[in-house]
């Protein structure tokens, strides 16, 4: 029996209300979208939705008290609030440059790092 | 130099965040010999080193970057142009000689009142948050009530959380990136309530900060009073009613210790208006030509002090303008006065720069009042140019090409933006930006 998701497409402000109707994993149709971006979209959120993601953590002898990092890749949707748990835990120390790594490998995920985004 | 201070200057700037920065940039680029940027911040950056998310520099870059390591590479270009940049000092006035020079006074708090000598200014100031007195929200007056951008500079720099569980005003960008931010950093957001019938913000923003999250956006609804005594303990919101005001029998109680603000930005103007700089009562920034010259001659603006942006690429860009011509007016070239006026017809807000010249091309930055899709930009009847949809929250750009105002004698020209019944609904042309908050 095949059955509907729905997403809003984010490839730009119209914002397409999209439709896929699926068979179990199997895609039959997509529809709502006025150009190729939200289709492809639209697969990309029903097989694999994954978020980038940025936070901070705590850095000590430092001008602020949290350091600005972000994820190398995105990971998948439904485990963002776990990784932040994860990210949460790390202190470092000051000084820390722009790109340093700060975390490998989260949430078992190979080359999946947590980088500084600024010196400091 | 980081932290060196001279007293003779071809441009001084007035704000450090990615406007000063790239108008310093600019003018070195157009040849002007010293320049300087003042903050008051204890780091040159602006508003950026607390937009921790990315989606920055998406237009500029080719990459999408967040905000602290766009204002980074911004803060190294300016050293590496040989600009002095100095931090945690207030332009406190700018006063103007008989022969023109400018003197602009910086408070420092090592240094004292320090008077520094120029030939142009550029005003880069940015903008603030408007604030519960801005739409005086009736109820008691506890602690827990703030601007979403201040919450924002706690938990990202301070890394104190504002409070618990949250509730939102205003759906502008700045309020749906924090209801993010907060959940992940372990708070519960209640819902966001927009007085609108439509989301101040970005598309994307309304579908990964809120809908990821399973935040509720409710629409068309208020927030009519604040309960609490020392903490806010609750907030009373109501569905907007068809005479445009708050339906109070449909009003209901919402527990939360936290209520944020993102309700607008006002450009930061007081040093403007003290100079008696004419301002455009919509945009609340000065009125500008072509140039980005101010009705003082020799004194420039950009970036959210002129207008509110929503995406920092345009600042950047329009920072660059403005500090190649005050680069150019510090080595006395002078450019032909305007000679055109553009008044802002049916459904735009406003536009900037206010004046145009004919023979040159220009870059316009507009507002609609209303969303309307698709629809047709009409430039007098010298241009026209098809959009499939716009909205007040994306804030449109277009050129206006040399030879499109050949011939032209009118003393004013009126731009409209005029809906298209049946037309073309092709999206690759649409105004859309996408890009970040
Ligand atoms: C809270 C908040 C969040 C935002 N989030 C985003 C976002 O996520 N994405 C995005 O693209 N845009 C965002 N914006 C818009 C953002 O402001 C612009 O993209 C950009 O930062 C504007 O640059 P600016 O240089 O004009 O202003 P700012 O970055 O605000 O810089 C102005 C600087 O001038 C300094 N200054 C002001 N007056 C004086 C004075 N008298 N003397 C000395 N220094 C002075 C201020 O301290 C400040 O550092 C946000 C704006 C706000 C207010
Ligand atoms: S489908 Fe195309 S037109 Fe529709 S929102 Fe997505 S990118 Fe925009």
């Amino acid at each position: 029996m095949s059955e509907n998701a729905a997403f809003t497409c984010i490839g730009c402000p119209i914002g397409c209300p999209l439709q896929l109707t699926h068979e179990g994993r199997e895609i039959l149709e997509i529809e709502g979208h006025q150009c190729n971006r939200g289709a492809k979209y639209a697969r990309q959120e029903f097989t694999d939705p994954r978020r980038g993601m940025s936070t901070t953590v705590r850095i000590e002898g430092a001008r602020w008290a949290r350091l600005p990092v972000k994820v190398t890749k995105p990971i998948p949707k439904n485990r963002v609030i776990e990784a932040a748990r994860i990210i949460h835990g790390v202190v470092v120390q000051a000084p820390v440059k722009v790109g340093d790594v700060v975390l490998r490998n989260l949430l078992g995920e190979e080359g999946v790092d947590v980088i500084a985004t600024r010196s400091m | 130099m980081l932290g060196r201070l001279q007293n003779r200057y071809d441009v001084v700037v007035v704000g450090g965040g990615p406007a000063g920065l790239a108008a310093a940039i600019g003018a070195r680029d157009a040849g002007a010999g010293r320049c300087l940027v003042v903050d008051r911040e204890p780091e040159a950056g602006g508003i950026l080193l607390q937009c921790i998310h990315s989606g920055f520099g998406l237009h500029h870059f080719k990459e999408e970057l967040t905000g602290p390591e766009y204002a980074q590479r911004f803060f190294e270009q300016a050293l590496e142009h040989d600009i002095d940049v100095v931090p945690e000092s207030y332009v406190s006035g700018i006063g103007i000689d008989s022969d023109g020079t400018r003197r602009v006074r910086v408070l420092n708090e090592t240094r004292g009142l320090h008077t520094v000598d120029c030939r142009s200014v550029v005003l880069a100031m940015g903008c603030r948050e408007r604030t519960r007195g801005a739409i005086r929200i009736p109820g008691t007056r506890p602690a827990g009530v703030l601007t979403a951008g201040l919450a924002q500079k706690f938990v990202n720099l301070m890394g104190y959380l504002p409070g618990r569980r949250v509730a939102i005003l205003g759906s502008g960008d700045i309020g749906l990136i924090m209801a993010r931010r907060l959940v992940l950093e372990g708070c519960e957001v209640v819902g966001v309530f927009e007085l609108m019938p439509y989301s101040n913000g970005l598309t994307r923003n309304v579908v990964q900060c809120l809908d990821d999250f399973g935040i509720p956006l409710h629409l068309s609804t208020t927030v009519t009073a604040i309960e609490g005594r020392d903490r806010v303990s609750a907030i009373h919101v109501a569905p907007m009613g068809p005479d445009g005001r708050p339906d109070l029998q449909r009003q209901r109680r919402v527990e939360c210790d936290t209520l944020l603000l993102s309700i607008g930005l006002i450009p930061e103007n007081e040093l403007s208006a003290s100079l008696g700089i004419d301002l455009d009562l919509v945009t609340r920034g000065p009125r500008v030509s072509s140039t980005l010259e101010t009705s003082l001659p020799g004194v420039f603006a950009c970036g959210n002090v002129l207008h509110v942006h929503d995406l920092v690429d345009f600042v950047t860009g329009e920072a660059l303008r403005a500090g190649r011509h005050a680069g150019e007016h510090a080595q006395g070239i002078r450019m032909a006065r305007d000679n055109i006026t553009l008044v802002a017809g049916d459904n735009v807000r406003y536009c900037v720069p206010h004046t145009l010249s004919t023979g040159r091309e220009h870059t316009i930055f507009m507002r609609c009042k209303e969303p309307m899709k698709p629809c047709e930009i009409v430039v007098g009847d010298r241009m026209r140019k098809r959009l499939s949809f716009v909205v007040p929250a994306e804030m449109i750009m277009f050129t206006i090409k040399p030879d499109a105002l050949e011939g032209y004698h009118e003393d004013t020209l009126r731009i409209d933006i005029r809906p298209l019944e049946g037309a073309g609904r092709r999206a690759t042309d649409a105004a859309g930006q996408g890009g970040a908050a």
